[in-house]
C-alpha cells in the first residue's frame, strides 16, 4: 500500500518528556509522516508553529513552563497564531474529569488518552480527516465544535448561526 | 418553534477553513489509517521504543520512592503521573494502574485542600516499585493489588467528602 498521502505531511509533537516524543515520533514516521518537529513545552511549541507550519498538532497536556491548554488557547485566540484551525490532538494520561473539562474547553480537536496506542492513534488522525468539525466562535471559545451529537430533544436555547433561517429557529 | 434570532455563537462549516489535507489525498489517508499494514507498521514502531520506556518507567520509580522518601506530594504526584502514561504502552499494565490510582488520589486531596495520608502514598509507591521491578510475578499480584488500593483510595476520598444529610 503506498504511503505517499502521508509523505507531505507535516507533524508537531510537544512533549516534555522525551521518551515519549520518541515514541510518537517513531509511529508518526512509520505511518510514513517524515516530517515530524518536536518542541519540549507549549511555548517552544508556538514557535515551531510559526516556524514550520505543521499540518496537526500533538502535544501532551502537563507540561511547564507552558502547558498543552496554554499552547491551544494560543493557537485558537491569539493574532500572532498562523492557523487557529490546525487540529490539535492533545495526549494525555489526565482522566481526571476537569483536567479534561480544561482541556476540551481550550479547544482541541481529539483527544489520545495515554497509554498510547497504535490503534488509537491513527483512530484519532482518521477521524480528524474524515469528519472534520465545523469551528465556532463565541464569548470565551473558539474552536472546533464541542456537541459531537446532535441531541433531536434538545429544545432550545437556540444561539447558533446554523439553527437559524431568515431569523427564524430551525425546530 | 418559532423565535427571533440572537445571533451569539458564529458556526464556520470545515469548508471553510483549510483541512489537513486535499480531498483527494484524505480518502487514501483514511484507506491507510484503517489498513492491518499501517496498523503492524505502527505496533512494531512502539515495540522497538519498549526498552527505553521501559527504563524511563524504572528511573521514573526511582524518582517517586525518593520524591515519597522526602514527602514531596506533588513530585510524588507528577512521577505516578509519567508512570502511568507510559507503563501500560510497554505491558506493565498493574504499574499503570496503581500510578492511576495514586494520581486519583492526591489529585482529589488537592482539590478538596485536604493532606494526603502517608500510608496511603506508602502503599501505591511500593506497589508501583514491585509491578514494575518483578515482571512476571508483578502482572499476577499487581492486578489484585490495584484492586485493592482503588477500593482504599474510593474509601479515603469518602472519608473527606462532605457528609450527606437525609430531608423530608
Amino acid at each position: 500500500m503506498s504511503y505517499a498521502a502521508f509523505d507531505s505531511l507535516k507533524a508537531l509533537v510537544i512533549e516534555d518528556n522525551q521518551h515519549m516524543r520518541t515514541l510518537l515520533r517513531s509511529l508518526l514516521i512509520a505511518l510514513g509522516v517524515k516530517n515530524v518537529f518536536e518542541a519540549a513545552d507549549g511555548e517552544t511549541g508556538f514557535d515551531e508553529l510559526r516556524n514550520r507550519r505543521p499540518d496537526f498538532v500533538l502535544t501532551d497536556l502537563s507540561m511547564k513552563p507552558t502547558d498543552g491548554i496554554e499552547f491551544t488557547k494560543r493557537v485558537r485566540q491569539s493574532n500572532e497564531s498562523p492557523n487557529p484551525y490546525v487540529p490539535i490532538v492533545m495526549v494525555t494520561g489526565h482522566t481526571e474529569r476537569l483536567r479534561v473539562e480544561a482541556a476540551r474547553d481550550s479547544g482541541v480537536t481529539e483527544f489520545l488518552a495515554k497509554p498510547i496506542t497504535a490503534q488509537n492513534l491513527l483512530l484519532r488522525l482518521a477521524e480528524i480527516v474524515e469528519r472534520p468539525r465545523p469551528f465556532v466562535r463565541c464569548d470565551g471559545y473558539f474552536g472546533p465544535d464541542r456537541r459531537r451529537h446532535r441531541d433531536e430533544s434538545y429544545t432550545g436555547p437556540w444561539r447558533r448561526q446554523d439553527d437559524f433561517k431568515d431569523d427564524i429557529a430551525i425546530a | 418553534m418559532t423565535s427571533k434570532y440572537v445571533r451569539r455563537i458564529d458556526v464556520i462549516p470545515p469548508q471553510a477553513y483549510p483541512q489537513m489535507m486535499r480531498r483527494a489525498d484524505a480518502l487514501k489517508f483514511i484507506l491507510l489509517a484503517g489498513s492491518q499494514e499501517a496498523l503492524q507498521r505502527a505496533v512494531r514502531a512502539v515495540a522497538n521504543c519498549s526498552t527505553e520506556l521501559k527504563h524511563a518507567v524504572f528511573d521514573h520509580v526511582e524518582r517517586l520512592q525518593e520524591a515519597t522518601s522526602q514527602a514531596q506530594v506533588q513530585a510524588v504526584y507528577d512521577e505516578a503521573h509519567e508512570i502511568r502514561g507510559i507503563a501500560a504502552t510497554i505491558g506493565l499494565i498493574s504499574t499503570g494502574r496503581i500510578a492511576n490510582s495514586l494520581c486519583t488520589y492526591i489529585d482529589a486531596t488537592q482539590r478538596a485542600a485536604v493532606a494526603a495520608d502517608a500510608a496511603v502514598i506508602t502503599l501505591h509507591v511500593e506497589a508501583i516499585a514491585r509491578a514494575a521491578f518483578a515482571e512476571d510475578e508483578a502482572t499476577r499480584l499487581g492486578d489484585e493489588v490495584a484492586d485493592e488500593l482503588s477500593s482504599l483510595v474510593t474509601y479515603k476520598l469518602g472519608e473527606n467528602a462532605p457528609s450527606k444529610k437525609t430531608t423530608h
